[in-house]
């Protein structure tokens, strides 16, 4: 499966971007946790943020297929994977549901700033006890006068640290289940509105993520997003495109590390010869290329099917599914074959190692992945 | 009302019910108790429901009270429609 031409130029630039502007020590952000805020606005300067939302509201009016070839060539060109989870994050859990769900007001009102970098989103959704099983959830929303007044913990929450911008879900009534979930856009400033704690995570440490306090946190009625109830969708819909998207960087990373095991394999030598003469060796790397092919079809694929403005639910979780693992078992490949330099902090393999294992994880664990498959074949 | 119900019985069934005889979804075969329905598949219905029959229910007449068994849930459309 082939990039059109436009997506193979974008990809390009991408890269070339990346290498030039993305380039920061991230051995040392990824051991002091630092989010590197320049390189944020660079991206945005740069039109990630902006890709996929029409030019009225200060996007650049391209298709979800173009973002992806250029978050490819970002994943290539940099070193800084906590960045790009960040930049994820903000696109699929705040513009794509308000671009989708939200009014016109809200529309004009914070899509401008969600695309040119002023404003940062955070996705408030999972919660201490409601991961996985996320509408099981305990924030609840009252509507008291002109506001709903939120009450509750949520964990997990990436960018919350500095985050200006917040969509949030809240349940009307527990009793209700799913239908009584709504989703609210929650401004940092928001009295009642804290960051509790920041959380240090194994991997992905570029990526600011903390946990987030609402204390008779009141949210204006027009601030809602979506219908009352109908949260589901907002969050639904926010994950879907996360699902698909969220490992298109991976991708180049995983390019990135086929071609310096290559170029290892060839160069180093023992017991007098390059180590990539050893068919153990070998065939890791052929695996790694393996892997790489069969992924990025059905990453193309989510691409494709948001562009015709289908849904994609079972595709993005076949593929969040596979990626991840591809992903993994890759970064650990590139660890081994680099030997006790891959497993050395200055090599910066074991740190894609340690992000990788994320991938499993968030926007719904490969457990939630093969459930949505099932369900989806019947099961 | 009869068409109403059996409008969201083959609704339920073709969905997420498939190979399922009729006759073991009554209408007032519990839904969502019975697991027949989880979250997603509730709001799946309330949307079809919605859909199908031009109306809009509110948050709080999603409950299990009003939206968990056929026949309460042809009577909220009826009560809807006016």
């Amino acid at each position: 499966m082939e990039l059109s031409e436009e997506s193979r130029r974008l990809q390009e630039s991408a890269v070339e971007f990346a290498r030039q502007a993305l380039a920061h020590d991230v051995v040392a952000a990824d051991a002091s946790e630092t989010f590197n805020v320049a390189a944020w606005r660079r991206c945005a300067d740069f039109g990630v943020l902006g890709m996929p939302v029409p030019k009225e509201y200060g996007g650049l009016g391209l298709g979800l297929s173009a973002l992806l070839a250029v978050m490819e060539g970002l994943g290539y060109g940099t070193r800084d994977q906590g960045l790009l989870f960040s930049l994820n994050a903000h696109l699929w859990t705040n513009t794509i549901p308000i671009l989708r769900y939200g009014t016109e007001a809200q529309r004009t009102r914070w899509l401008p700033g969600l695309c040119d970098g002023r404003l940062i989103g955070a996705n408030a959704a999972s919660e201490p006890d409601a991961g996985s099983d996320i509408f099981s959830m305990r924030t609840r929303a009252v509507k008291d006068g002109g506001s709903y007044v939120l009450n509750g913990t949520k964990m997990f929450v990436t960018n919350a640290t500095v985050a200006d911008l917040f969509v949030a879900y809240a349940t009307l009534d527990p009793a209700l289940g799913a239908t009584g979930i709504t989703a609210f856009i929650v401004e940092r400033d928001t009295p009642g509105l804290t960051i509790s704690r920041k959380l240090h995570k194994m991997g992905l440490r570029t990526s600011p993520m903390a946990e987030v306090l609402f204390d008779d946190c009141r949210v204006p009625l027009d601030h809602r997003l979506g219908r009352e109830g109908r949260g589901v969708e907002v969050f639904e819909c926010s994950m879907e495109w996360e699902r698909g998207s969220i490992l298109a960087s991976c991708l180049g990373v995983m390019r990135r590390q086929l071609e310096e095991c290559i170029r290892h394999a060839k160069q180093r030598k023992q017991f007098g010869r390059p180590i990539g003469k050893n068919q153990s060796v070998a065939n890791r790397i052929v695996d790694m290329k393996v892997r790489i092919d069969t992924c990025r079809p059905l990453v193309t694929r989510i691409g494709e099917l948001k562009d015709r403005d289908q849904p994609a639910m079972l595709e993005a979780a076949i593929a969040k599914l596979y990626v991840s693992d591809c992903f993994i078992k890759s970064s650990l490949d590139a660890v081994q074959i680099f030997g006790g330099y891959g497993y050395m902090t200055e090599q910066q393999l074991e740190r894609d190692l340690r992000d990788a294992v994320g991938s499993g994880l968030y926007s719904g664990t490969s457990e939630i992945q093969r459930n949505i498959i099932a369900r989806a074949l019947g099961l | 009302m009869s068409d109403v119900r059996e409008t969201i019985r083959q609704y339920i069934l073709a969905t997420y019910l498939p190979g399922e005889s009729a006759e073991h979804l009554l209408d007032d075969t519990p839904l969502r108790t019975s697991g027949i329905l989880d979250s997603l598949a509730t709001l799946g219905l309330v949307s079809f429901v919605e859909k199908e029959f031009g109306i809009e229910l509110e948050a709080h007449e999603t409950g299990i009270d009003t939206f968990d068994r056929i026949e309460d849930i042809a009577a909220l459309v009826d009560r809807k429609r006016g």
